[in-house]
């Protein structure tokens, strides 16, 4: 905080701020480009409309987070705002679950419990906050920084999502863009600062509620009869991809992943959803597409 | 936003406050936003005071952590499912409405969105014997039908009674009195759930929530989306804090491809957990009384799950009345 507050810092603080966090870069090899995964400090935005599974990648990347590391986790912890109120701790559980079970197969018997434990000790480097206006979110993030300075194992910070307050702050900021935008402008600058001196990972979703109108103006001239009869995947990205948040939030993105619910496969009924990444560092977009299970996400090869 | 004022926590003094306003910082926001150091010195505020009074602002005002482990305890304890009495909507829901979470309903006109809320109350009431507090915003909720289906169900008038008074309805017309309504509530849910005479309530139904905010939204204005958004989160927050289980109804509009979908737009689709949506079976030869119910979201079960339930199945015994006497001439004819 200051330099008075520095000079009683305690070993663990003193690591935590010099020698930095484990890195997350191997947490999504499928979705992220080579080279392209999450390093220290970067802020990835998880862009879709409703039910397009950015919440479900979420919970994947946390449990990739939290599991033990003779599971194939990281074993570092994770703070989960969620200003949404949508945090299900049920399907985390089960996914969290499914993913322990194989390892602790061996012996039946005491499998159950042996789980159930290891739950327990995966959900303890999760810690949950919720938050009902931009304003506790904003305090909540100063509050939070006394926390990264302390725990040098955490590494994530998970905002599901950053938009939800987009509608209340822009009407109630009277006239002016920028004071609609201060809340958020200001939180964002203090997670550019997180980022920037703690090297905290940050994801964040927001939902896709503005349509572009501009590009679907542009697609227009190609003839709206076919266009309007099988909408083509490719117009689908960019119908509500507008970012909309402030300007601060969008410079600070090094990462940014949109999804996709894609129409149904007729044969297995199967819901299957693509997401594609874009970075700052690499370029072109990387596509992947999964499909949920039971058991959590499922990617599906060779595309 | 907070104002600062004397008294907000031991340590801010008048004189403090006055000495922090000539630096233009006048809410928490500021304040905690600001540096102390260069605060101190320009206001001329003893730095260890300003740091203190920061540090107490910020315990009162913000969020704490919990632990996933403690989370997860709570919720085990806490949760419950409510069954809807119905079996098909019980299959999709995965055994119930979920407390701590927000269902929709979405369909048509005549869908029996109306009907499948009214008799969840009834069923939560009867069979579980838990409160109900029933927002009416579109005077669809009548009380004679809920004793036919009481009826249906018990003959001994004073179970009936019983029933009868665990559901609260409140009759509210426009977005401000729903809003006003909420949070009255939320205070009520709270006294309810302290005095342990009454029981708590387990569940609220605003039937139908597009009916008071739908008129607000569309033109170039945000009050409105606001309103909605403010709706939503008072909703939440009543799910979340009190583990109740919230259903609300929703009206359908077309997309471009001319599939059904949810009203109230993008903003909206992202508020419930599980949407379901009600429509007319019509495949010749079924009655018309048949619905089909369609999960088009939800984190639990596999989406687009499709049931078929008959909305007289229910009120097979109470046909004769005159309310459920429409649907009657229609199957017969």
């Amino acid at each position: 905080m200051t330099e008075r507050v520095r000079m009683a810092e305690t070993g663990a603080q003193l690591l935590a701020r010099v020698a930095g966090r484990q890195s997350l870069k191997d947490i999504g090899q499928h979705v992220f480009p080579e080279d392209g995964g999450p390093a220290q400090g970067d802020v990835v935005e998880f862009h879709g409309v409703e039910g397009s599974g950015k919440t479900e990648m979420l919970y994947h990347f946390m449990i990739h987070c939290v599991l033990p590391k003779d599971s194939g986790g990281l074993e570092v912890e994770v703070v989960f705002i969620d200003t949404d109120y949508h945090f299900d701790m049920l399907r985390l559980v089960s996914i969290l679950e499914a993913r322990l079970t194989p390892t602790a197969e061996e012996n039946a018997d005491s499998a159950e419990s042996e789980t159930e434990e290891a739950v327990r000790s995966c959900l303890r480097r999760l810690s949950v906050v919720h938050c009902s206006s931009s304003v506790q979110l904003l305090l909540t993030l100063h509050y939070l920084e006394g926390t990264f300075c302390s725990r040098p194992a955490l590494c994530l910070l998970v905002i599901d999502s950053i938009s939800a307050f987009y509608w209340v702050d822009r009407s109630s900021g009277g006239e002016s863009l920028a004071r609609q935008e201060a809340n958020l402008r200001k939180c964002a600058e203090l997670l550019n600062k997180f980022r920037r001196d703690y090297g905290i990972v940050v994801f964040a979703t927001t939902h896709a509620i503005m349509r572009n109108y501009s590009s679907a103006a542009g697609s227009t001239p190609h003839g709206s009869s076919e266009a309007s009869g099988s909408t083509p995947s490719w117009r689908n990205f960019t119908d509500f991809d507008k970012p909309y948040l402030c300007r601060t939030w969008q410079r600070i993105l090094t990462q940014r992943l949109v999804f996709l619910k894609s129409e149904r496969s007729p044969v297995d009924q199967k819901q299957v959803f693509t997401v594609a990444c874009s970075t700052v560092r690499t370029k072109g977009v990387k596509k992947c597409t999964f499909y949920v299970t039971e058991d959590g996400i499922k990617f599906i090869e060779g595309q | 936003m907070v104002l600062l004022r004397e008294g907000l926590c031991p340590g801010l003094t008048v004189d403090m406050v006055k000495a922090l306003q000539t630096e233009d910082i006048r809410t928490v926001e500021d304040l905690v936003s600001s540096d102390s150091e260069e605060l101190a010195q320009k206001c001329s505020l003893s730095y260890k005071a300003l740091v203190a009074v920061r540090r107490v602002l910020l315990a009162q005002h913000t969020a704490f952590p919990v632990s996933g482990a403690d989370l997860y305890e709570e919720l085990l304890s806490s949760t419950s499912i409510l069954s809807t009495g119905n079996h098909s909507v019980d299959k999709l829901l995965d055994s119930g409405l979920y407390t701590g979470e927000i269902t929709e309903l979405a369909g048509g006109p005549g869908t029996g969105k109306t009907q499948l809320c009214v008799s969840v109350a009834m069923n939560i009431a009867h069979e579980l014997k838990q409160n109900v507090l029933y927002i009416d915003t579109n005077g669809g909720m009548c009380a004679s039908r809920l004793l036919q289906m009481l009826q249906a169900k018990t003959t001994n008038t004073v179970e009936q009674m019983n029933a009868l008074q665990r559901i609260r309805v409140f009759r509210v017309f426009d977005v401000f009195s729903l809003l006003c309504c909420l949070q009255n509530l939320r205070a009520c849910v709270r006294t309810v759930s302290a005095s342990s005479n009454q029981g708590s309530v387990k569940a609220v139904m605003v039937d139908s929530v597009s009916a008071v905010v739908f008129c607000m939204l569309g033109g170039k204005q945000t009050e409105g989306m606001s309103l909605m958004i403010q709706v939503a989160t008072e909703l939440k927050m009543i799910a979340k804090d009190y583990n109740v289980a919230v259903l609300v109804t929703n009206h359908v509009t077309r997309d471009g491809n001319g599939q059904l979908k949810a009203g109230l737009g993008q903003t909206w689709s992202h508020i419930p957990r599980t949407r379901i949506l009600l429509q007319r079976a019509n495949r010749p030869g079924a009655p018309t009384s048949l619905r089909t119910a369609t999960l088009t979201k939800s984190s639990r079960q596999p989406c687009y799950l499709m049931e078929e339930f008959d909305l007289c199945e229910q009120s097979a015994e109470e046909l004769k009345s005159r309310f459920s006497g429409k649907r009657k001439l229609d199957t017969t004819a």
